[in-house]
């Protein structure tokens, strides 16, 4: 059901037609300032429309900026505040933390050798301990071949003895 | 899940300190201290001077070079080695021995027993190589029966000098 002014505001404006408008009118007899408001606000109309219309520049820009305005002054609906959950909840932070923990001890398992390589078993027991050459020209060093399990004190600024000499 | 997971970890951590705990352990264990004492009875030490040679025809090598002859040739790579001289002494830790294994080569030995297991009955031996009068090299070394010392000499011709050092129970 429309109220007293939304059925005023229609008849003023000549929208109001059959029954409606025979209902309404019978309504007015109870409101003699109707007939004259009515006539002020068709004067008003055709004031308005009598006016020149005025042009405007840049009616995208107008558009656009009252669009804005009109925006910003309108207060926005309250929306209902969300729970915010975040994602590393305590079960996920440990999860995280263990998987991280197990990827380090499988790298430190496969890329980091453990303790001293192991020592070949092997009989064999031949060690140089230091060496001192008998003279600045001799020099000497100590090779250690484990394929072969050999030590070799190998000698060299010794003078060479010719095979003219005879060995005994 | 979670369970298993931790246990997992648990499993992980435990065997990571363990082994951390062995390495930090076992060398000050399993490595003894040397301890020198007087020498065994009956050990010898046996010294060889060789020639070793290339040879389109090489001779075989004397039996008492049998177990050395195949190392040499890895070793050194010529295709012929003859025995010029040897020499075997009882190892006395009284006093220096002289060995004498060739008129041109031979060395004084000093000798201490090495009682560790690690050393297998080896000696700490005060090496002094001579050539002819000269003292060529003085070395101290460790040697077990069973575990040749090589010392590469002068050259000589074509071929090369090489002395060996055994010691022998």
């Amino acid at each position: 059901m429309k109220t007293f002014e939304e059925r005023l505001t229609a008849w003023i404006d000549g929208q109001l037609t059959g029954p409606d408008l025979a209902a309404f009118e019978k309504e007015l007899a109870t409101h003699p300032e109707a007939a004259a408001e009515r006539a002020e606000a068709r004067k008003l109309g055709d004031l308005l429309r009598a006016q020149p219309v005025p042009k405007v520049g840049n009616e995208d820009f107008f558009n656009h900026q009252l669009m804005q305005r009109i925006a910003a002054e309108t207060p926005r609906g309250v929306e209902p505040e969300k729970r915010r959950v975040s994602f590393w909840s305590l079960p996920r932070l440990v999860l995280a933390g263990a998987a991280c923990l197990l990827v380090a001890l499988g790298l430190f398992h496969t890329l980091i050798p453990a303790g001293l390589p192991p020592r070949e078993k092997t009989d064999y027991y031949a060690e140089v301990v230091e060496l001192w050459p008998g003279d600045p020209s001799i020099s000497a060093c100590t090779v250690y071949d484990p394929a072969d399990n050999v030590t070799v004190v190998w000698l060299e600024g010794l003078d060479y003895i010719p095979a003219s000499y005879a060995l005994k | 899940m979670r369970r298993l997971a931790a246990l997992l970890l648990v499993v992980l951590a435990v065997r990571a300190f363990a082994e951390e705990g062995e390495t930090a352990v076992a060398p000050s264990v399993g490595s003894p201290v040397p301890v020198l004492r007087a020498a065994s009875g009956g050990d010898k030490i046996w010294s060889a001077v060789i020639l070793a040679t290339n040879s389109a025809t090489p001779k075989e090598a004397p039996p008492e070079l049998g177990e050395f002859t195949a190392r040499l040739k890895r070793v050194f790579g010529y295709t012929q080695y003859e025995l010029i001289g040897s020499v075997t002494e009882k190892i006395d830790d009284k006093s220096e021995s002289w060995l004498v294994p060739s008129r041109n080569f031979w060395l004084q030995v000093k000798a201490r027993h090495i009682s560790s297991k690690e050393a297998r009955g080896g000696y700490l031996l005060n090496l002094q190589f001579f050539q002819d009068k000269r003292p060529i090299l003085e070395s101290e070394a460790k040697l077990a029966p069973g575990s040749p010392l090589f010392v590469r000499g002068p050259e000589y011709g074509r071929g090369q000098i090489i002395i060996v050092l055994q010691v022998q129970r």
